[in-house]
């Protein structure tokens, strides 16, 4: 069984219109124009135990809300969503309690208490035995030395700090399921680093479920085993990144440096540019593999240098939500 | 929240300020007469002292919580944890009084014991009287609390909404002047109404006033409002948590 299924959800919002200066003020103080908005359309997909989803999108997509609306608060327009074979509108405490979820732009840590606290409170909350409290503690103080600061008030806390604190608050109970909000946003190069280790620790040793909303590229090629691709609220793409990279860019470039201006034509290759003695050649990689090019063009001619392009990510990922189509590099 | 001394500071000031304010203009009104409408000076001074202790602990955070928590999606945060939202809200008003209760009630009654008058009850029965009539005031104006918080998940500038609404209560309930004092047509009203029995009623338990068997029929009033708001307050919830709604994200 999935641990999350997700059956042809949707969600409207009414989005007030107000018009321009004051006029419109005035106006929209009697009559309020309201205009529906989709922010998520009909989208299904399922989620197994032990997975890594990437849930990524363009800002305003519809990612956060269907976050939302899978831990249960919010109620979606149509649709079903089942955590753990419970439908969370409707038992949304049961479904919280196995539920562990970390906004990156958002705390659960008490602002005046002391971080140490916060915990305290989430034992009892959350009913936590305390053997199990304990070692979770201990265990997640190793990844993310968090005891440092465990008796710095929330307030105090430097954001990198914070989100391990979130990160702990959230994994406390060893919840099934994990949520993460763009758990990185906004963090240096080491708060990056441990987090992402923390997300592979947990799903490692407690095959913890993850969901990540992310931006980051590292987040995405290193820790989503499988990424679902959403914009204007509907799945653009599903699968893993590899198999998407294959489909959107199955070829590779080759830069080839040659000793003078003449170029090797080679049957399954298209030169893109030819400028001075630097040749580009796309290659499709199901026909040719960089190797056998290289072979086959030495062969002709001697080669100075070469470099071997794979489409960029970023550029793969932009394609996906849809946007612009030759984003490739020219 | 001792974070913020000068806060709890602040607020006691702020209160001792209303307190003997009230009292120095009863002791005005008292210069002339030794009782008016029955109620003797040293009553009245009790009143006030007891007045300003129980709105410490009729002090609710519930709409202020909720407004914030819904202006800024916070709620979210809320709705996270396996515990009933209005629920995690009470909870949070219970430790507020517990740190109000020694920040400010104490205080209050020691400043109010050596300054103005020590405020003993008429007697033991009266005393008992008021816990339980105080005890159902104060859930009575936490539901109406919790009420009103509900609307701020429709309408997302509740803040004028709740200031008016706690001057009403400050204004209806007799905690500055007793309804005694007001023209009979209104005070007639105003016992239909749930203000009164949040500050009124225990207060007149307390001092006192009115005879046993006048003091059970208001008593009986006050436990039907405390069912209908009660069951208002159930009823509304359910519907609330269903189409919560959160801002941004």
């Amino acid at each position: 069984m999935s641990v999350i299924s997700v059956e042809h959800l949707s969600k409207e919002y009414q989005i007030a219109k107000k018009e321009k200066g004051l006029r419109g003020a005035v106006k929209n103080l009697f009559v309020a124009r309201k205009t529906i908005v989709r922010a998520v359309n009909d989208i299904s997909f399922s989620i197994e135990k032990g997975e890594i989803v990437g849930f990524i999108g363009p800002n305003g997509a519809g990612k956060s809300t269907t976050v939302k609306m899978m831990s249960g608060i919010l109620t979606p327009s149509s649709g079903h969503v089942y955590v753990n074979g419970t439908d969370p509108q409707k038992e949304r405490i049961k479904v919280v309690q196995d539920l562990g979820v970390v906004f990156g732009q958002r705390t659960q840590l008490n602002w005046d208490l002391r971080m140490g606290e916060s915990f305290e409170m989430l034992k009892h909350i959350y009913r936590i035995d305390s053997g199990l409290y304990e070692e979770n503690m201990a265990m997640m103080n190793e990844i993310l030395g968090i005891n440092e600061f465990l008796d710095t008030p929330a307030r105090q806390l430097s954001l990198g700090q914070r989100m391990r604190g979130d990160l702990v608050a959230a994994m406390l109970h060893s919840p099934s399921v994990l949520f993460l909000d763009e758990p990185t946003i906004g963090l240096d190069v080491d708060g990056k680093y441990a987090i992402r280790k923390f997300i592979k620790e947990m799903n490692r040793k407690k095959q913890t479920t993850i969901i990540l909303t992310t931006h980051d590229l590292g987040d995405i090629q290193e820790l989503c085993e499988r990424l679902i691709i959403i914009n204007h609220g509907i799945i653009m793409e599903d699968g893993p990144l590899e198999e998407l990279i294959d489909r959107i860019a199955p070829y590779k470039n080759l830069v080839v440096e040659y000793f003078d201006e003449n170029a090797v034509e080679h049957e399954k290759a298209i030169i893109l540019s030819h400028v001075g003695n630097m040749v580009t050649y796309r290659f499709q990689k199901a026909d040719l593999t960089a190797a056998q090019l290289i072979h086959d063009i030495s062969a002709q001619m001697r080669i100075k240098d070469v470099t071997i392009e794979e489409a960029k990510i970023d550029d793969i990922i932009r394609i996906a939500y849809g946007g612009k189509e030759n984003g490739e590099k020219e | 929240m001792l974070a913020y001394r000068f806060d709890v500071f602040a607020s006691i000031v702020f209160q001792c300020i209303v307190m003997f304010a009230t009292s120095f203009f009863w002791k005005a009104l008292y210069s002339n007469s030794d009782t008016v409408m029955g109620v003797g000076v040293q009553e009245m001074l009790t009143y006030t002292i007891i007045s300003a202790l129980m709105s410490i602990f009729l002090t609710t955070k519930v709409e202020d919580r909720v407004i914030e928590s819904v202006r800024q999606g916070s709620v979210a945060m809320d709705m996270m944890k396996p515990i009933n939202l209005f629920g995690i809200y009470f909870a949070e008003d219970l430790g507020y009084l517990t740190s109000l209760l020694f920040q400010n009630a104490i205080p209050i009654i020691v400043i109010g014991s050596l300054f103005i008058t020590i405020p003993r009850p008429a007697s033991w029965y009266h005393f008992l009287a008021f816990l339980g009539s105080f005890l159902m005031s104060f859930f009575i104006n936490w539901f109406l609390s919790a009420i009103f918080a509900m609307w701020a998940f429709s309408i997302l500038n509740m803040n004028p909404l709740v200031q008016a609404k706690r001057h009403i209560i400050r204004l209806l309930s007799g905690s500055i002047v007793p309804i005694w004092f007001f023209p009979s047509w209104l005070a007639k009203i105003l016992n239909c109404l749930p203000f009164v029995y949040i500050y009124q009623l225990p207060l007149d338990l307390y001092i006192g006033k009115g005879t046993p068997a006048s003091m059970l029929p208001r008593l009986a009033i006050q436990f039907a409002w405390l069912m209908i708001l009660a069951a208002a307050f159930a009823i509304l919830q359910k519907r609330v948590l269903r189409k919560v709604m959160v801002q941004g994200g």
